[in-house]
């Protein structure tokens, strides 16, 4: 290979703005992201299964929730799912732990920065390649059920419409607040593996011990506040106007936005002061 | 001017990497050399915004340092680490670098294709960068601080890695680079040859201070106009002979110095035909850049500095 | 003719992958460089000499026994890796005298050993450092060190001078010529040829497993015909030199390429620098410097390699 005519043409086209900056980085990412099979396999059985077991549910509500009357309480259960708990936390290990751990670990984070964009920009696009993955879980079959009940007509419209806006309010604050932590954890690791076991640490780590110390023998309801996904059906039930919550919804509520945050400040704060350059 | 810093001062914890440097830097091709330490790197990312200053100011290209963006959309960095995302493609890679710089979509195509052939690379851009040899993604990392055509190229160790032929490649394209008329290119490395020929004014850096700077040439002639010759023969028995023949000459490990005066290279060739000495080399006596950076940097230490 | 590593047609293969292909050198006493391109065989050169991996075809010797599980000759040979990452929690002289310990040195022994070996390389200040805080050039010579602490015959380094600072590179060159000229033996592979220059003349260059080149600079360039030696004079009267050069019958071509300068190429350098002098001197033709962009290592590799 030789260089024989040093061709060096130049730009006379002005720069568009940090709005198309960052969009590019969203755009790449996202393609990036689908590409992968073991993206398209978590979306397709992850919305899949969350979709079909929600309208089961729906189809069968006599059956499978005998007392349940049908009004806007009844949302509260395919909003309850625990297969959402356990797709987005798929989703946020499988696409989440790698966007910043890889970046750190290729130091192409110093590509990035010597752009001219900041590190705002640089987090704001990452959370922009996550939310819309996990709000795939977190949000659309929570807005899609009421829409199938009221289209079978087991739902009044009003119910019904009632019923999406409310999913979408909490999906979206369910999809914060693990884009967030999944970011943060992400940004704490070069290797996205160890992210990855975060997130699920996160998850199954603070939910499980939490329910098992909340019901008997030990009955300390309390504990309930140090999971997430207690925290966000706490929300979810105070939406939906279903009862026999175990904790207070206000407190869950402020729990679930303080963390998201702070996990957003914590992340901004690192990308500051990573030292970006070794050596 | 293209760097202008006063009182600039970047402190971690107790160590001070760059103190107090005032500097102001002319435009063109400028060589910034220093020992391990000396503050090279911290220097390059205050200009680049990707580190704050402790105290002090900047200008890069007439703008302040604190306005990190608009300077950036000027700069192209090339980063002396790994730093290319393994699994996209080469050109993929450039052209989204050059998207994150500011270019639409269709002219950072076009542009990722130009400059990846200016560096050298043909079909290898369409195969995955962690593929690549080393020769290969360091004219990639070349290429993706080139997409924007910023008006200041940063170069930190460009030829770190590459075999002889890659360097060559290397410096010459850093070389048309640097002579591009309204380009400026700071080139980073610790082999002073290189900045020898291709830079015109050097900075000196040694303990986060700069202790030398100026054109290339005036700070290498020496003050005495001296000759060296470099004989294959008896060179002891060669500089006696100059001296008798009224020349100051003396015998050294690089050949015989001897002082210029007018006739003296006639004397050389009647010296060589008769002691039956071959002359292989006569020019001017300049200091290397490696010498004169070597007295220097003694001669900081000898200070306390 | 004993050389101190002598190669014949090894070849070395992984899979497919091509290692060395029929290489066969002879390098003899003090300093020889290693040149070549990236993928040509030079690691592994080095790692069949060391004894860690094992020729598929061909005869090695080194100092004249077969390296592979020879552990006596081992005893005989320092070597630098060109990996760059040490014990990191070990100081300098912790990390010598690890190694001087395993080689069976007893303990005060490599401690003393270990001290000298740091002074020579010129890291005494720094020896009580933890290596994680070395520089690349302090980690280099911290290689360098362990290398020489045992007193070894023969010094095998892979790229010793990759990514160090300027001082570093003098003080290694420095310490490789003084080895050298205490009647050491060094093969040194670097990419920096004006490096190899400085310390010494004996190159072998190789590409694509074997070896294209081995010996003199001088006497390689000699030999290479088809590129004829250029010689670059500065003279006022460039015609008239022209015209007085032109009677060698070895000048291939000559050339005036600026007002006061005359480029001549011929098939043999060695006739005209013996020749020139009676012409300049009976001619009386100014001449104000010469010198021959040629005469270096990169020509060489250049002509040869590509």
């Amino acid at each position: 290979m030789s260089i024989s005519l040093p061709t060096y043409t130049r730009r006379e086209m002005p720069l568009l703005g940090r709005r198309h900056r960052v969009r590019a980085i969203i755009t790449t990412g996202l393609r990036r992201e689908f590409k992968r099979p073991a993206v398209l396999v978590v979306i397709g059985i992850g919305v899949g299964v969350t979709i079909i077991t929600s309208i089961v549910v729906v189809l069968f509500a006599g059956v499978f929730l005998q007392g349940q009357p049908l009004d806007l309480s009844f949302f509260f259960t395919p909003a309850s799912n625990g297969a959402i708990l356990f797709f987005v936390t798929l989703m946020a290990s499988v696409v989440g732990s790698a966007l910043i751990a890889d970046d750190l670990q290729s130091m192409a984070l110093t590509l990035y920065l010597s752009r001219p964009i900041t590190e705002g920009d640089y987090l704001a696009a990452k959370a922009a390649i996550l939310a819309p993955m996990i709000s795939m879980i977190a949000v659309f079959p929570l807005v899609l059920t009421p829409l199938v009940a009221a289209l079978l007509g087991s739902f009044s419209w009003t119910i019904a419409l009632e019923a999406i806006g409310l999913s979408f309010l909490i999906g979206s604050l369910f999809t914060a607040f693990y884009t967030a932590a999944t970011l943060a954890l992400s940004s704490l690791t070069r290797r996205k593996s160890y992210a990855a076991a975060g997130v699920f640490a996160l998850t199954f780590g603070l939910t499980i011990p939490a329910e098992i110390l909340a019901g008997p023998p030990f009955n300390n309801p309390a504990v309930l506040y140090a999971s997430p996904w207690e925290n966000y059906l706490a929300v979810a039930r105070a939406a939906f106007g279903a009862t026999g919550a175990p904790i207070d919804w206000r407190w869950s509520l402020a729990i679930l936005l303080a963390a998201t945050a702070i996990a957003a400040l914590a992340t901004y704060l690192r990308m500051k002061f990573v030292e970006v350059v070794s050596g | 001017m293209l760097v202008e810093t006063k009182n600039l001062t970047k402190v971690f914890g107790e160590v001070r990497a760059v103190d107090d440097l005032t500097v102001a830097i002319p435009e063109g091709a400028i060589g910034l050399v220093g020992p391990n330490g000396a503050g090279k790197t911290t220097f390059l990312r205050l200009l680049l915004s990707l580190l704050q200053p402790t105290a002090g100011t900047a200008k890069v290209l007439g703008r302040d340092i604190l306005d990190g963006v608009p300077l950036r959309e000027r700069i192209g960095y090339m980063p002396e680490h790994d730093c290319l995302i393994p699994d996209m493609t080469g050109v993929g890679l450039v052209a989204f670098m050059g998207r994150v710089s500011g270019l639409d979509a269709d002219s950072a195509i076009g542009r990722a294709h130009d400059v990846l052939q200016f560096v050298g690379v043909e079909e290898e851009r369409y195969r995955k960068v962690a593929e690549y040899s080393t020769g290969m993604k360091q004219k990639v990392k070349l290429a993706q601080s080139m997409v924007h055509d910023p008006q200041l190229y940063i170069f930190d160790e460009p030829t770190t890695g590459l075999d002889p032929r890659g360097r060559t490649e290397m410096l010459d394209l850093v070389r048309a680079i640097a002579s591009s008329p309204g380009r400026n290119v700071i080139l980073s490395s610790h082999l002073l040859p290189d900045v020898e020929t291709i830079c015109k004014y050097v900075v000196i850096l040694d303990g986060g201070h700069q202790i030398a700077a100026g054109d290339l040439h005036d700070l290498l002639t020496g003050a005495a106009d001296r000759l060296r010759i470099d004989i294959r023969g008896d060179h002891e028995a060669f500089a006696q002979r100059l001296r008798e023949t009224g020349f100051e000459a003396e015998a050294g490990p690089t050949g015989v110095h001897v002082g210029r005066r007018p006739g003296v290279e006639a004397e050389v060739f009647q010296a060589a035909r008769a002691l039956g000495a071959e002359v292989r080399y006569m020019g001017r006596e300049i200091r290397s850049l490696e010498e004169f950076f070597l007295e220097l940097v003694a001669r900081n230490e000898g200070k306390g500095a | 003719m004993t050389g101190v590593v002598e190669a014949a047609g090894i070849s070395k293969w992984y899979g497919e992958v091509l290692g060395l292909n029929g290489f066969s050198a002879s390098f003899g006493p003090g300093i020889t460089g290693l040149v070549g391109p990236n993928g040509a065989g030079k690691s592994t050169l080095f790692k069949l000499l060391i004894g860690q991996l094992h020729p598929d075809q061909g005869t090695l010797r080194l100092l004249g026994e077969n390296p592979w599980n020879n552990v006596p000759v081992k005893r005989r040979l320092g070597y630098c890796p060109e990996h760059n990452t040490l014990y990191g929690w070990l100081t300098g002289q912790q990390f010598v005298e690890a190694l001087l310990r395993l080689d069976g040195m007893p303990r005060s022994q490599a401690e003393k050993a270990a001290e000298d070996a740091l002074k020579l390389v010129g890291l005494s200040s720094a020896a009580q450092r933890p290596t994680r805080t070395y520089s690349r050039g302090m980690r280099q010579r911290a290689k360098l060190a362990q290398a020489l602490a045992h007193r070894p015959e023969i010094l095998i380094l892979d790229e010793p001078l990759s990514g160090a600072d300027p001082l570093a590179r003098v003080q290694i060159l420095r310490t490789i010529s003084e080895f050298a000229k205490a009647g050491g033996h060094v093969l040194m592979s670097t990419h920096v040829l004006y490096e190899i220059e400085r310390v010494t003349n004996n190159i072998v260059l190789i590409n694509n497993g074997k070896a294209i080149a081995s010996g003199d600079i001088r006497s390689i360039r000699a030999l290479i015909d088809e590129h004829p030696h250029a010689v670059r004079l500065e003279t006022p009267q460039p015609r008239q030199l022209a015209q007085a050069l032109a009677r060698m019958d070895h000048i291939v071509s000559l050339e005036i390429p600026e007002d006061e300068a005359l480029l001549i190429r011929t098939r043999k350098p060695d006739a005209f620098y013996r020749e020139l002098p009676a012409i300049v001197a009976d001619t009386r033709l100014e001449v104000r410097s010469l010198e021959s962009p040629d005469d270096s290592l990169d020509a060489v590799f250049r002509y040869l390699v590509g």
